[in-house]
């Protein structure tokens, strides 16, 4: 009689949660569903947009990846798509390289000047990005950057957080490791890109993860110094799609579903380690 | 022998600075001169695109910033955002986290429900509310009003209503992952105190009250601070949504610098802008880190 009683309370307590639980979830993801729900319509105007498809068509995809843009005959959401990459690909290729070495030499190596290294890595986490961003700008025109793809990669190859975060992964590990190496003869590179570097895999993955994010989802910058739709991130031209296509709004959804795409399937295929990469800049600290 | 030593020093100290030298020659360039520079050129009066010399000006920009109305409103909405979401975003999280932290079939869905608007970009997310906040009638906010009999509002367009909606804007994009901060900070909070409440026959709503909360406490601080220190840098979904409008009523700091400095190209004056921030946010941070030092608590 108890147990059923028990038994009894354990279902009353969890239909409660999910009573709470339900209708937060449509709150978070519902926006969502309305987005691909859009870009799924043949156009119309927003307003008779219903939540659930009347009639299904994929044009709006195909129309928003080829179709060429009014201003520029040769610019379409595909171009636009592989900048995105590109951006991606590079800083997060050489932030990783750049970070895993500087954090390697201030774990490992002794040198004058190390410990004050270490503290200006630090000090530039307290420094903001809006703050240093009008001398940036001016900076980037003088090298010849501007409007260019290498003027996105360039001034983010390396960061004070992967800094921090590889020096302290370098730091845990067993000094022992390193010597046996070096009396083996192993260079110095060699140790750092041999030995060292697949030892932290965890840290590497984590900061893929983070610097893919970010550079996929910045757009302050590019917004200040890319003119030309030839050479717009995604994230940019959604942005100016949205002004000419005033009233394409299938079209405009189909291409942030497939701005979003990317990122949503990179987060259920690697939760956990998203969860970390994100939740790293919280205890930087 | 001892010849050898020192060269062995030196050999250590220049690859030292050979593997250090990437990264630390980019922050030079992109973070450490340009910090220097906007402080220097906050005194000055230039315009990038006359081409003509920067002429100083002393405290000219400063001064003008502080009578400036459209910086005072920008100020003004960061604090609205602060005082507004903060605590209903950090209760939110509190309370979800808590839902969400014993077993139960379908846990892990809702905890991927609720964080995911944290993890597409600030762009899509923004463009997406625009159109559900849009004022027309059949807008998707003013569809799910007119179930409850409310009339159809200008949720962007009407001055009295735009930050309130760009408020929900920003609680229901970082909930989430205000979430996981505080899931990751309960998982450390040791089983036995539970354990012994539970002996005691403690209620579970007493047991979040009084073991719980107070234990999470230095997250909450975190949290909350850095939420000031997000406030006040908000841009993507100003500048999609409102452009800072009606009017200037939902200016943000960073929208009147990226107006002063990107659309004016006045860059002292929008380098004064920034410096103010810059000393607002570093008080902020200094304050978290030594509140988090004291505590010694890691997430």
């Amino acid at each position: 009689m108890a147990r059923k009683q028990r038994k009894l309370k354990r279902a009353l307590w969890l239909s409660l949660r999910y009573l709470v639980l339900i209708p937060v979830a449509a709150f978070t993801l519902l926006p969502f569903i309305w987005m691909v729900s859009v870009s799924l319509q043949p156009d119309k105007g927003i307003e008779a947009y219903s939540f659930i498809p009347k009639e299904l068509t994929f044009r709006n995809y195909l129309t928003a990846w080829n179709y060429p843009r009014l201003y520029d005959s040769k610019v379409t959401l595909g171009t636009m798509f592989r900048n995105s990459v590109i951006v991606s690909f590079f800083i997060t290729i050489f932030s990783l390289l750049f970070d895993s070495m500087a954090g390697y030499a201030l774990a490992r190596k002794r040198f004058p000047g190390r410990d004050f290294l270490f503290w200006l890595a630090l000090a530039t986490l307290m420094i903001p990005f809006y703050v240093t961003v009008v001398p940036m700008f001016i900076i980037t025109r003088n090298l010849g950057l501007i409007n260019t793809l290498a003027g996105l990669i360039v001034p983010f190859v390396s960061s004070g957080f992967g800094v921090f975060l590889f020096r302290q992964a370098f730091f845990s590990i067993p000094l022992e490791l390193e010597e046996a190496a070096r009396v083996d003869g192993a260079s110095d590179f060699f140790i750092y890109w041999r030995l060292m570097l697949p030892l932290v895999k965890p840290t590497v993955a984590t900061m893929a993860i983070f610097k893919i994010l970010w550079s996929w989802n910045m757009f302050f910058w590019p917004l200040l110094i890319i003119y030309d739709y030839a050479k717009m991130p995604l994230n940019l031209g959604l942005t100016i799609f949205r002004g000419q296509y005033v009233t394409r709004w299938g079209l405009l959804a189909a291409g942030m579903t497939i701005g979003a795409l990317p990122v949503l399937i990179a987060f259920l295929a690697f939760q956990k380690w998203f969860i970390r990469g994100l939740t790293a800049g919280a205890v930087k600290g | 022998m001892r010849k050898g030593k020192m060269r062995k020093i030196i050999r250590e100290a220049l690859i030292g600075y050979s593997f250090c030298f990437p990264a630390y020659l980019i922050f030079a360039v992109f973070i450490f001169a340009p910090i220097v520079w906007s402080f220097i050129l906050s005194f000055f009066d230039y315009n990038i695109l006359t081409f003509s010399a920067p002429r100083f000006v002393g405290l000219h920009n400063y001064a003008k910033l502080v009578k400036d109305s459209v910086f005072l409103v920008s100020l003004r909405n960061s604090a609205f955002f602060s005082i507004f979401c903060i605590p209903i975003t950090l209760s939110l999280a509190f309370i979800f986290a808590l839902l969400l932290n014993d077993n139960f079939p379908g846990r892990n869905f809702f905890r991927m429900a609720i964080f995911v608007p944290s993890v597409v970009s600030m762009v899509i997310v923004s463009i997406i509310w625009m159109l559900i906040l849009s004022a027309h009638p059949s807008g998707v906010m003013n569809r799910f009003i007119r179930v409850f009999g409310i009339p159809p509002q200008g949720w962007l367009s009407d001055r009295r209503l735009v930050l309130f909606s760009l408020s929900i804007f920003l609680i229901w994009r970082s909930f989430g992952y205000k979430m996981l901060l505080y899931l990751a900070a309960m998982q450390n909070i040791p089983a036995e105190l539970y354990e012994v409440a539970e002996l005691d026959g403690v209620k579970s709503w007493q047991k979040a009250l009084y073991i719980t909360l107070p234990m999470v406490k230095p997250t909450t601080f975190f949290l909350t601070v850095t939420s000031v220190i997000e406030f006040f840098q908000i841009f993507t979904p100003v500048y999609i949504m409102t452009r800072g409008g009606p009017g200037y009523s939902s200016y943000t700091v960073v929208n009147y610098l990226y107006q002063t400095g990107f659309q004016e190209f006045t860059m002292g004056f929008a380098s004064a802008i920034s410096y103010i921030l810059f000393v607002i946010l570093i008080i902020l941070t200094v304050i978290q880190r030594k509140v988090f030092r004291a505590e010694q608590i890691t997430l």
